[in-house]
């Protein structure tokens, strides 16, 4: 029988090449033409501790984890028991280790198990055990009745440059033994087939990479940052192409010198970037008044992992929202945006950048771990559709005939003509004490209001620029979903799931929460009976935020979780049906 | 060469007397002397009575954070290297505050001019103790005596590795002048401490006592700046402070280092979409 959806699990110890069998996998399973999403489950630790990645592929669109894990290749017995519970009714476990005979039976019902003496199989035919990470692609591609030949050509690209042809030899002789391996040890039945597809025109990305490459080509020429997890992968996208677009990038001693930086860069006319997390973000409070203020157009990328203090490096969550909307001293406009597929994460970086210009103020986009870190297939982005737009800064020749040039003119849309350190006649401070039209201090207080008012209204008519909320599902129904970023794909599974067991619903998924989409939420609200806010935080803060910004906004519904594992369908339908009865 | 007078916009308003009219004067001497254009020349300062400076001063202008000169400065630089970038801080921003940028700034070898205005004091909230306030000194906050003792920026910036380091006093304006100048010259980071009397809050280090207290490294005439033993016996002196060109050396500046082309501003990039390298960027993801 031929599937639509599938979840392998690898799993082992950090160092174990977890990671790099799930990427090849997801790679294979790409070029096969299906729909993919990983993910990563890994400890803040490079040796040593437990790791996982699960890697699914769908002949729908998916966007995240499914609720049961259908194979598990586990480098040792414990990831297994670690993993028993996700494991499908029917699944298949291989294991490399002796442990599998002493699993509890009743806990081991209808599962099939393997064991797979990877490592030693490694040894004895390849020489080094690090063969048996190909050796377990090859049986995976068995099982999964994959292309042998696609497997073949993504190992020659991967290691035809930088390792020589023995290698790619060597490795290709390691998955065919593997594939062999598992033809001897799995009976026909247990053989997961996937149909193949076309794979036209799509690329297989992370949130990271895709918020990387945004920044690239919407012109993104200065990058500064200080290396913090999650978000290392926007910076490490950018890396080697840089210099090519005759960019830069810059290491700071922290982040309080990342968004300063930036904003000397922004200043001097780069569009300029930094990214960051936790801890990162709190640091760069204080240059995020100083963007407000001054009026510099800046782009921060928040990729959000677990909190308070330190917390959990490596594992998602969605509790930064109200920082970047409320946080630092004092009040000046800012721009929230919130991607929730990776093709949204380079879109929304694009548009970052030129809203950042228009109006002149510091943009945010806020994203997670979860969406960050992990792959998904997506279209190829289009590059045609981009468009470069920088608002009021001027050109020096513009400048040749003013005389009496005002950096912070006090103009009917509160947007006032930029110009740049080196343009003849435009002259000005970019002052952090209140200012005048020019930029010089100024303490008067009638000056204070007005320029208190330019700054806050600028952003009065920016909803029209920004991405408006996406509607999902059913036209009417009672149940209705608000929810933002990487809980995108839980959320429109378990609409699914819901619709069959009758249960109709709609979801308002927000891609930028500040300025505050109101009317849009009014109206889902006003349409709605049951409203269902889904979160990856503790108190609901996108729940708050609702309740601060529409008045009267009748019950809202929290689906929220501090776990440190995605969203899977059941988190969502769970709580549904409970509020039904 | 380019009249001083064309660098002031306003008459300043520090206390009568203050070092900072003694360091506004030099650093329009110095920018005049290098026949800079107003719009050539950017000022960036921090917080304290240093960053009144944006105001009186006729050039683009920054007067950012407390303490965060250095990143700025250093983003302006990168992105238009054509550019003069001075940075203005006094002892609490520099060496408090934003001592870790400092440090970080210097070492990367930014081709940055750093003037540090030391007072020994915090003048501008009312004479707290800074980090270069003589040990027991009695101030607003330390009525018992500072209990800290001291840091030298400059001794500082020789062990950081430093590649122009220099110290003036506010009380010699021409001498002060020539160092910014060559500062402002040199291909890299280039630090100009300056001893400079707060008249209202600091009694103690007068004009008349640094007059008593300082020497001129140019002085001895076998003083060699590029003589890194020589720079540490000279800031190590116990009872005099060094003032002069300190120490000296080449080294690749940062943004030679690491821009792709110095003569290419990233401000004056055409941002065009239509990149080849993109598409093939794009290829990787396939």
């Amino acid at each position: 029988m031929m599937i639509k959806d599938l979840s392998v699990m690898i799993a082992g110890k950090a160092g174990d090449g977890v990671l790099f069998t799930g990427n090849v996998l997801a790679k294979i399973l790409k070029r096969q033409g299906w729909e993919v999403a990983t993910y990563r489950d890994f400890p803040s630790n490079i040796r040593g501790e437990g790791t996982c990645y699960t890697v699914r592929a769908s002949l729908d669109k998916i966007y995240g984890l499914a609720d049961r894990v259908d194979i598990l290749l586990a480098f040792d017995c414990e990831a297994i028991l670690a993993h028993l519970p996700e494991i499908a009714e029917n699944g298949i476990v291989f294991c490399d280790g002796e442990g599998v005979a002493a699993l509890p039976p009743e806990k081991t019902r209808g599962k099939t198990f393997h064991r797979f003496l990877l490592r030693s199989l490694a040894r004895e035919q390849f020489g080094q055990e690090i063969f048996k990470n190909m050796i377990a692609l090859g049986a995976l591609s068995y099982v999964l009745d994959l292309d042998r030949a696609l497997l073949e050509r993504i190992i020659s690209e991967m290691f035809l440059k930088k390792k020589g042809k023995d290698m790619v030899r060597t490795n290709i002789r390691a998955a065919s033994f593997g594939y062999e391996k598992a033809r001897e040890m799995t009976a026909e039945t247990e053989r997961h087939p996937l149909a193949r597809k076309g794979d036209d025109d799509r690329i297989l990305i992370s949130g990271d990479e895709a918020i990387g490459f945004g920044a690239l080509v919407a012109g993104c020429r200065y990058f500064a940052a200080y290396p913090i997890c999650p978000a290392t992968e926007v910076w490490q996208a950018l890396v080697h192409d840089m210099p090519e677009f005759n960019g830069v990038i810059v290491q700071t001693e922290d982040e309080l010198a990342a968004l300063n930086m930036a904003i000397g860069a922004a200043f001097a006319g780069a569009r300029a970037m930094t990214s960051t997390s936790g801890p990162g973000a709190s640091l760069m409070m204080e240059a995020f008044s100083l963007a407000g203020m001054m009026e510099i157009p800046v782009v921060i990328a928040h990729v959000q992992r677990m909190g308070p203090a330190t917390g959990m490096p490596t594992k998602s969550q969605q509790g930064d929202v109200l920082q970047w909307i409320f946080g630092s001293h004092g009040e000046f406009p800012r721009i929230v945006l919130t991607p929730g597929t990776v093709g949204e994460c380079f879109d929304l970086t694009v548009k970052a950048f030129n809203l950042a210009e228009k109006y002149q103020c510091p943009v945010i986009l806020l994203t997670e771990l979860d969406l960050g870190q992990n792959y998904r297939t997506s279209r190829a982005f289009d590059l045609s559709a981009v468009q470069i737009d920088r608002g009021k800064l001027l050109r020096p020749e513009e400048l040749l005939d003013v005389a009496d040039f005002k950096r912070y003119e006090l103009s009917a849309d509160g947007i006032s003509p930029r110009s740049l350190p080196s343009y003849k006649n435009g002259v000005h401070v970019a002052e952090s004490l209140e200012h005048d039209e020019r930029g010089y201090r100024d303490e008067d207080p009638a000056n204070r209001l007005r320029m208190m008012g330019k700054r806050m209204h600028k952003l009065d008519r920016a909803s029209a620029d920004l991405t408006p909320p996406r509607l999902w599902g059913c036209q009417k129904a009672d149940v209705g979903f608000i929810a933002f970023g990487s809980t995108l794909g839980a959320v429109l599974e378990a609409m699914d799931q819901l619709r069959e067991k009758k249960v109709p619903s709609r979801f308002l998924q927000l891609r930028a929460l500040w300025p505050f989409p109101a009317a849009a939420v009014r109206e889902f609200l006003a349409e709605s009976r049951d409203v269902f806010v889904v979160e990856h935080n503790y108190e609901g803060q996108l729940a708050s935020l609702i309740k601060s910004q529409i008045s009267p906004c009748g019950e809202l519904k929290k689906i929220v979780s501090s776990s440190t594992r995605a969203f899977t369908p059941r988190d969502i339908v769970e709580p549904v049906l409970e509020a039904a009865r | 060469m380019k009249e001083k007078r064309s660098f002031q916009l306003t008459t300043p308003t520090w206390c009568k007397g203050c070092g900072l009219f003694g360091v506004f004067d030099a650093l329009k001497s110095a920018a005049a002397s290098l026949d800079l254009e107003p719009e050539d020349l950017v000022i960036v300062t921090g917080i304290g009575c240093h960053g009144r400076l944006n105001n009186y001063f006729r050039a683009y202008g920054f007067h950012g954070l407390h303490g965060r000169t250095m990143p700025v400065a250093a983003g302006i630089k990168l992105v238009n290297p054509l550019l003069q970038v001075v940075a203005v801080s006094g002892d609490g921003d520099a060496y408090s505050i934003g001592l870790g940028h400092f440090l970080h700034a210097l070492r990367k070898n930014i081709g940055l001019t750093y003037v540090v205005v030391d007072n020994r004091i915090y003048a501008l909230t009312q004479g707290q103790a800074s980090p270069t306030t003589d040990f027991g000194a009695v101030t607003l906050f330390t009525p018992f005596g500072s209990k800290d003792f001291p840091i030298d920026g400059p001794a500082l910036a020789l062990a950081a590795g430093g590649t122009f380091i220099a110290r003036g006093f506010s009380g010699e304006v021409a001498h002060l002048a020539a160092l910014i100048e060559r500062g402002m010259r040199h291909d890299g980071f280039a630090l100009i401490d300056i001893l400079s009397p707060c008249v209202t809050y600091n009694k103690m280090n007068s004009y008349d006592w640094y007059r008593k207290h300082v020497f001129h490294v140019e002085d001895s005439p076998d003083y060699n700046p590029r003589d890194k033993a020589r720079a540490w016996d000279a800031l190590s002196s116990p009872k005099k402070i060094a003032i002069g060109l300190i120490y000296e050396e080449d080294k690749p500046s940062f943004e030679e280092l690491v821009l792709p082309d110095v003569k290419k501003p990233i401000a004056s990039l055409d941002l065009k979409v239509d990149h080849p390298r993109l598409k093939r960027i794009i290829e990787r993801f396939r």
